[in-house]
């Protein structure tokens, strides 16, 4: 077990090497990359701000605590940018090219190969921001420091079933012959993410909850860490990340089987 | 027919089948982003003023924000669907050297994708129109006004399209052109009211940013649809303005660009 650990960490240690050289190579896309994501955080918030001076609630929720649910989940945003989104990308061209084929051969868990190869060094220097977001909306919300020790498991537990919704569903791009619609598809269901549960009603609410359950990511955490007693939703939560771990098992064996390798 | 004009036909018929080659990958790249941000404003404004007891919230009521936002999914089906990839992908794998030869520009090549997009979303955007209009989301429809929007939204294209033209000659320096693609969305998103309506704006900022080209993307247009109060001349005249501006800087790029060209890929 531990040898099998160490093993994975010096393969990471060498994706992360070959990620930071190339990110450098290409300092004003570097630079470019950390301008796009402080832009991405100042209109998310100025929103959601604007809005706030004409209302005084949304839902049950305050400015500051809907400023902390933001911030939440711009953190999970981040690291998921940081750790594992650019490797969708690549997927979907990997699978269009042929370029599986080195991954699929090599002696190493291939979800690990395909989801965490491709790491951005830009986005997680401003994992620093979105922190100090965290903390800052935290306090004025008036969390207190058993909640925020309860941040990074469940920072760790949106993240996890983010990635998992997205793995699971990744698996279309085998059947389908562009993949870059999925990830766009990704991307428009983390949108849908990024707002409080109770601004959604009757059917899409339940579909983005039971079936694509992308609404659980934020509102989950944040809604135990307001009302520690209101525990059903992350409990749900956790056995989802089960239940599409399992499902991920299913559809990536059946998706593999479609791979027609097309470089060879 | 004049070869040119031949020329021009054909190409755009090209685009259109090569647009409708992979149906889903359309539908998922170009369709569905507009449709989900429609779907996300649509509840978050109908849950606010449903909380606010449907009183008016910076001189909008409900029904008004509801059109609003219809009208900006039309607005941005309409202009706001082209992109750059292929041309940023064609500059980095060394393709346009053929565009060099051909006596069909690349610019020509690239704008008949766009007229053949355009064609396409010209007949989504009806067809969402007439959904739109079937759930009661206009509270009135005024066919000059939708006129007038209309005539202001064939501007905003054009202008949309010489931007993200701009974009893609980018890859003559960039390795990669996607990063300034989004940040010139999550700006032009913010600023051109297409989230929140100017309305919702502080007053200084608003001024200042009539003076810039971000409103009349989308907060003019949809304005114009819906309550005719937009000037079709003044904003046809600013957008004229902005396209002139950003022809140039595309020609200028394109120049600059290509003293840099090697031809890497071929």
């Amino acid at each position: 077990m531990f040898l099998t650990l160490k093993k994975y960490a010096l393969i990471y240690r060498e994706f992360f090497a070959t990620c930071l050289a190339e990110a450098t190579s290409y300092r004003l896309h570097f630079v470019l990359l950390i301008v796009m994501d402080l832009l991405f955080y100042a209109t998310t918030l100025t929103t959601v701000d604007f809005i706030y001076q004409h209302v005084s609630a949304v839902g049950s929720w305050d400015r500051h605590q809907f400023l902390f649910f933001l911030a939440f989940l711009l953190t999970v945003d981040q690291l998921h940018m940081t750790f594992v989104s650019e490797s969708f990308w690549v997927l979907s061209a990997s699978i269009r090219n042929g370029d599986l084929d080195f991954l699929l051969i090599k002696p190493v868990n291939l979800y690990f190969l395909i989801f965490l190869r491709h790491i951005r060094p830009a986005s997680m220097l401003l994992c620093s921001v979105t922190f100090f977001l965290l903390w800052h909306y935290g306090v004025l919300a008036g969390l207190s420091t058993i909640q925020f020790m309860l941040l990074p498991l469940l920072l760790f537990l949106a993240l996890l079933l983010l990635v998992s919704i997205e793995i699971f569903i990744s698996a279309s791009m085998f059947w389908l012959v562009e993949g870059t619609g999925v990830n766009f598809l990704r991307m428009q269901l983390q949108q849908v993410s990024r707002w409080p549960d109770f601004v959604f009603y009757g059917l899409p609410r339940r579909f983005f909850t039971f079936v694509i359950p992308v609404l659980l990511i934020g509102n989950a955490p944040v809604q135990f860490l307001f009302s520690p007693f209101d525990y059903h939703s992350l409990l749900f939560m956790i056995v989802l990340i089960g239940f599409f771990w399992f499902m991920i098992e299913l559809t990536w064996n059946k998706a593999l089987m479609q791979y027609e390798s097309a470089s060879s | 027919m004049s070869s040119r004009r031949l020329m021009w036909i054909q190409t755009v018929k090209v685009a259109l089948s090569n647009l409708l080659a992979y149906r889903v990958n359309f539908f998922l790249l170009v369709i569905g982003p507009a449709l989900v941000f429609f779907f996300v404003k649509y509840s978050l404004w109908s849950s606010i003023y449903e909380q606010q007891g449907n009183r008016e919230l910076a001189g909008m009521n409900r029904e008004t924000m509801l059109g609003y936002q219809a009208m900006v999914l039309i607005v941005s089906l309409l202009a706001q669907g082209h992109n750059s990839t292929r041309l940023a992908e064609d500059i980095r794998l060394g393709r346009i050297t053929a565009y060099l030869m051909y006596p069909f520009s690349l610019f020509e090549f690239h704008a008949s994708s766009f007229i053949a997009l355009q064609a396409v979303q010209l007949l989504t955007s009806a067809v969402v129109f007439m959904l739109a209009l079937s759930l009661g989301l206009f509270a009135k429809v005024n066919l000059a006004f939708i006129g007038q929007g209309l005539i202001l939204c064939c501007f905003v294209s054009i202008l949309w399209f010489l931007i993200q033209y701009c974009i893609g000659l980018m890859a003559f320096w960039l390795e990669q052109t996607w990063v300034m693609r989004v940040l010139f969305q999550i700006v032009a998103q913010f600023l051109s009211g297409s989230i929140l309506p100017l309305e919702f704006f502080p007053d200084g900022l608003r001024n200042i940013l009539m003076y810039s080209p971000f409103p009349y993307l989308t907060w003019v247009p949809a304005r114009a649809m819906l309550t005719g109060e937009e000037s079709l001349l003044y904003g046809t005249g600013i957008l004229m303005f902005w396209i002139v501006c950003a022809a140039l800087l595309a020609r200028l790029i394109w120049k600059k660009g290509l003293t840099m060209y090697t031809g890497a890929g071929m």
